[in-house]
């Protein structure tokens, strides 16, 4: 059998003797890529190593137990820190990555509403707008071009639309082309973000969902300040332009800021989105937190956020009754699926007071 | 002041009535984490907060450390280092293999191991030890504080690799790990149960205390293997 020491690759025969060994060169930058790429490449086969300072002693690798000791710790600190900076666990990558899609966004909007004005002189009643517009515009240019069996051939015929020189179709073309291929790097920044948050912060990914997780740590600057900030902060991040709006036009207060546009929240009848808003804050500082210091994904914080929103719907299967009808409740429109119907409608009046008791029952 | 060794290396250290948990710091001058360093006869010792440690709650409960001046020791969720400091100045002339799979968190233990002659760090998941059967030897006992659901088959299965016959394992248990909900009572005798009985290597366990009230829902067991003799 073959066995590979961090020293070494051993030979060992049937009794379990090292019959050999073929030591490495004593260059602890070597013997720690060695032993990095060993780790890695580990089966999950149970081995039966033997004594490795012994070998290493018997072999003349070191000649003395203290040397044993100082080369081995030697390399294990390198590998350790080869291994730290492979795993990248840096943010601030993921905050680039978001910038740079905003700023995509931005320009791209900009560039699309370019050419849907310029295009659209060309063949005003083409119905497309942004990425499909552009897709159109790159591949065929003139709406003369349109084949046949085109859905829009009928209307590219009838086009009550100026006719394009060729210089213009030409120009037209590239920016559209252009413009496809930004949307095109926007989707690769996305699959970035949902890969990478993965190693940086685990646990608010697995909470929030990668692209909501990356929009926090970039918007509170880093992990560690996100992880930092109380829960009730953690509700109002990206609430600033609503803020601002309070403020200026007496529009009612901000309750909820980015983490809003989470689909928990988003599809849950209004008179719930404030409770689920902060148990969801709640477990996304945890997350942040735990992300910031251990790293190690945690399956029970998601465990437990599950099982407290399913509490608070059950607690509030229905829109409380207010004395007067204020001017929130128009909001309620697209709350269609609220709770069963005459779940517990009787219990209304103490249904605050008991809320934590009921859940842990029902 | 008055400098009792409780175990080996292991102090109880006594100002004015008011008695404190400490080692024998391996490099005088500089505290790990903000410990106190306490001077008596020319000797410098770190004072080892219990409530920072599950290995020193232990100590304080009246657990027989088993280690020894010269022992190698497997510390498998070495964190930051906080205990595997302490650790590290107990075996004075021995070794510690510190264990932990976070590289934000390994980040900082290797710092302490650049102080430190006597810590070799290893970033890897103690689920996987193939991973690091290439490095470490069998050593006289196990450390274990990982925290996760599966603590007790993730130290059954490292001293099956790594425990000398007559090692010892010491093993921490954070019931909440396993179970937010049920009774800490009933996940601890279901998890002793296991190390008795539930893995391929048994083991017999020679003490278990809580650690309250310096770690709440927190066992502190010792065992050590049984030897399949019966050949
Ligand atoms: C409670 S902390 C340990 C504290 C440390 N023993 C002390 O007293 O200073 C648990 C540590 O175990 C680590 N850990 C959890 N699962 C692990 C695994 N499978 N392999 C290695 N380390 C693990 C975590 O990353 C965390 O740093």
């Amino acid at each position: 059998m073959e066995f590979t020491a961090w020293f070494g690759k051993l030979n060992i025969n049937e009794e379990g003797e090292v019959e050999d060994c073929q030591a490495f060169e004593k260059d602890p930058e070597k013997l720690a890529e060695v032993l990095v790429s060993l780790q890695e490449t580990s089966r999950d086969e149970a081995v039966n190593a033997p004594d490795l300072r012994q070998v290493a002693l018997d072999f003349g690798f070191v000649e003395l137990d203290k040397d044993y000791d100082i080369m081995l710790r030697d390399v294990c600190i390198r590998a350790a820190k080869m291994q730290i900076s492979k795993s990248d666990t840096d943010d601030t990558r993921i905050i680039q990555a978001v910038e740079a899609m905003d700023d995509i966004d931005r320009n791209v909007n900009e560039l699309s509403e370019r050419l849907m004005v310029w295009y659209g002189r060309y063949f005003p009643e083409l119905p497309l707008k942004g990425e499909s517009l552009a897709n159109f515009v790159a591949q065929y240019g003139s709406r003369e071009s349109l084949p046949e069996d085109h859905k829009f051939f009928e209307k590219a015929a009838n086009s009550m639309g100026s006719d394009i020189s060729f210089a213009d179709e030409e120009l037209l073309r590239h920016l559209a082309s252009n413009i496809c291929s930004l949307y095109d790097t926007r989707s690769h920044i996305e699959a970035y973000i949902v890969t990478n948050m993965g190693s940086v912060a685990p646990n608010l990914s697995n909470i929030a969902g990668a692209p909501l997780g990356a929009r926090l740590i970039s918007m509170a600057g880093s992990l560690e300040k996100l992880a930092a900030f109380p829960s009730s902060t953690i509700q109002v991040i990206g609430a600033s332009r609503a803020l601002f709006k309070h403020l200026r036009d007496r529009a009612p207060s901000p309750k909820h800021g980015i983490i809003f546009n989470n689909i928990i929240i988003k599809n849950a009848p209004w008179w719930q989105r404030g409770k689920l808003a902060r148990a969801f804050a709640a477990k996304i500082s945890l997350a942040a937190r735990m992300d910031c210091y251990s790293g190690e994904l945690d399956p029970s914080i998601k465990e437990n956020l599950d099982k407290k929103l399913e509490m608070i719907r059950k607690a509030n299967p229905s829109a409380p009754k207010k004395e007067k009808k204020g001017g929130k409740s128009g909001k309620g429109g697209r709350s269609g699926r609220s709770g069963k119907p005459g779940g517990s409608n009787k219990k209304d009046g103490n249904r605050r007071s008991n809320n934590k008791k009921k859940g842990g029952k029902q | 002041m008055s400098v009792e060794e409780i175990y080996n290396g292991i102090y109880n250290i006594t100002i004015d009535d008011r008695s404190m948990l400490a080692t024998r710091n391996l490099i005088p001058g500089l505290s790990v984490y903000g410990e106190r360093l306490i001077t008596e006869d020319d000797v410098e010792y770190r004072q080892w907060d219990p409530n920072r440690s599950k290995l020193g709650a232990m100590a304080l409960k009246n657990f027989e450390i088993p280690l020894e001046y010269d022992s190698t020791v497997l510390y498998l969720g070495a964190a930051s280092g906080t205990t595997v400091s302490h650790v590290s100045d107990i075996l004075r002339d021995g070794i510690v293999y510190a264990v932990e799979f976070s590289p934000r968190t390994m980040r900082d233990l290797i710092q302490l191991c650049d102080q430190r002659p006597n810590i070799v760090p290893i970033l890897a998941d103690a689920n996987k030890p193939q991973s690091y059967a290439h490095i470490v030897d069998k050593v006289d006992a196990i450390f274990q504080d990982v925290a996760q659901p599966n603590q007790a088959e993730m130290a059954a299965v490292n001293s099956k690799y790594f425990l000398e016959e007559a090692g010892q394992l010491m093993l921490s248990i954070k019931s909440r790990s396993i179970d937010t909900v049920a009774s800490p009572k009933k996940i601890f005798k279901e998890e002793v149960r296991k190390l008795e009985s539930g893995f391929d290597v048994e083991f017999e366990v020679l003490q278990r205390k809580e650690l309250d009230p310096f770690h709440e829902d927190h066992l502190g067991l010792i065992a050590k293997m049984f030897v399949d003799d019966g050949e």
